[in-house]
């Protein structure tokens, strides 16, 4: 598996900025109620532990990807931006929940990332053309370029 | 006023009731809207954390339909205008960004520029000239106890989506959606965890039990407060509340149900469309009784 430099998207010196004072987890709406890492344990566990250790672990897509733990964080650390690069990191190394995996190559294939049954019908029902399809082809060559390879198969 | 329209996936293809709310409603305010060929965002929930460059590359796709187009793009997500708007941002800032996407465009004769800006219908809607005519244009008033529920991505991070609403001190609270529906009448009424996620990310991509529970709090929170409909501007949003309610119902035996509309819906029934026009008559929470209560058939 490819890995990706993580600090490249994030600036590891900002993880010494964080005194651990949890404004970030207290605000997290998935540390509520689901077994998450949460921001505050993703920092403290990169610094401890290496983010080798967080991105093995399959708790590290618990998370609304709310944003609200940058917001709250007084210290204005883009955790946002760390737990992002994270799970880039992690969907590398094939650590990516299932239902994410195939909602991205619905997208590849697709080039939208949802699909229903009798789409004219429900369309029509509120008097809506068909919708136009998607340009695929060119969607594809684009991720194809771009090494969503490295994460899926397209 | 003329917009390139970026209708996203879930609009579309899952809430096409949306849509068509949107458009009557665009067309009775005078606002213009072009479609355009654009693919999938892409969302900042699922592709961005799972691919960053495929992520930026597919936004810079969309962002450069409209540019070519010489028209500004306005979404009808949260998570549409976070993508489109964040990734308008970086392209511009960084000059290394945008040479990497441009060589990947290149084949496609696309070339992003940084000469438009995205937006979102509500804050379409609550220019000025925009609300003086939707005044002149109401043919009858919404008057409900409306929760508004802004989504988590239309306006965070905010030094992304509202940098020049930001204070040294506070961080930004939104509220152009309570404002512009107290216009038509509506009675907007705040919500512990109002600006809080609405669960949906977290079902979607990890733990759909887990996803459920976050919106069955905040349910809680808008029962507690006597609201009786919530107004979103999210497609995702919108499904965790309609269908969230009959998916918990079937686990905790709730009857009582508060049903969900989409901006534009209560805004098109202020301009004296009928429910079936805005698409209601599909929603999973009915809103007929409560409609009918208040003289809106």
């Amino acid at each position: 598996m490819t890995t990706i430099k993580i600090w490249k998207h994030f600036p590891r010196e900002d993880l010494y900025e964080c005194y651990q004072c949890a404004r970030c987890t207290g605000s997290c709406p998935a540390m509520q109620v689901a077994p998450a890492i949460g921001p505050r344990g993703a920092i403290l566990k990169c610094l401890n532990l290496g983010h080798d250790e967080v991105v093995e672990d399959e708790k590290i897509w618990l998370c609304c990807t709310c944003n609200v733990c940058e917001d709250r964080c007084p210290q204005k650390i883009p955790i946002s931006d760390l737990l992002v690069a994270l799970r880039n990191s992690a969907a590398r190394r094939g650590n990516i929940p299932s239902r994410l995996g195939v909602a991205i190559e619905l997208l590849a294939k697709t080039g939208r990332s949802m699909i229903v049954h009798q789409l004219d019908e429900m369309r029509a029902h509120h008097g809506l053309a068909p919708l136009p399809p998607a340009p695929v082809e060119e969607v594809r060559k684009i991720l194809k370029k771009t090494g969503l390879e490295e994460v899926v198969e397209i | 006023m003329k917009y390139a329209l970026f209708l996203g996936c879930a609009i579309p293809i899952k809430y096409p009731g949306f849509e068509a709310a949107t458009r009557l409603v665009c067309d009775r305010l005078g606002i213009e809207l072009v479609d355009l060929p654009f693919s999938c965002c892409p969302p900042p929930t699922s592709m961005k954390l799972v691919h960053y460059d495929s992520w930026l590359a597919l936004a810079a796709r969309n962002l450069c339909l409209a540019e070519e187009a010489g028209l500004d793009l306005l979404t009808l997500c949260s998570g549409c205008v976070n993508t489109l708007k964040e990734a308008n941002l970086i392209l511009k800032q960084s000059e290394a960004k945008k040479r990497k996407v441009n060589k990947i465009l290149e084949e496609h004769h696309h070339h992003f520029k940084g000469t438009i800006e995205v937006t979102h219908i509500l804050d379409v809607l609550y220019q000025d000239t925009v609300v003086d005519k939707m005044i002149k244009e109401q043919v009858r008033e919404v008057p409900l106890r409306v929760g508004c529920h802004y989504g988590c991505h239309y306006f965070r991070p905010p030094k992304v989506m509202y940098p020049e609403e930001l204070s040294a001190a506070e961080s930004y609270v939104p509220v152009k959606m309570d404002h512009l529906l107290s216009i038509i009448g509506v009675e907007p009424t705040e919500f512990s965890r109002k600006f809080l996620c609405c669960g949906s990310p977290l079902g979607a991509n990890a733990d759909q039990d887990a996803g459920y529970a976050i919106t069955k709090q905040k349910l809680a929170y808008i029962h507690e407060r006597n609201i009786q409909a919530i107004s979103v501007i999210c497609p995702s949003c919108f499904e965790q509340f309609d269908m969230g309610q009959i998916v918990l119902a079937r686990k905790n035996k709730e009857k009582e149900k508060i049903p969900t509309f989409y901006l534009t819906q209560l805004v098109g029934l202020a301009l004296g469309l009928t429910s079936k026009e805005v698409g209601l008559d599909v929603h999973r929470v009915k809103s007929k009784k409560l409609l009918e209560s208040v003289g809106i058939a």
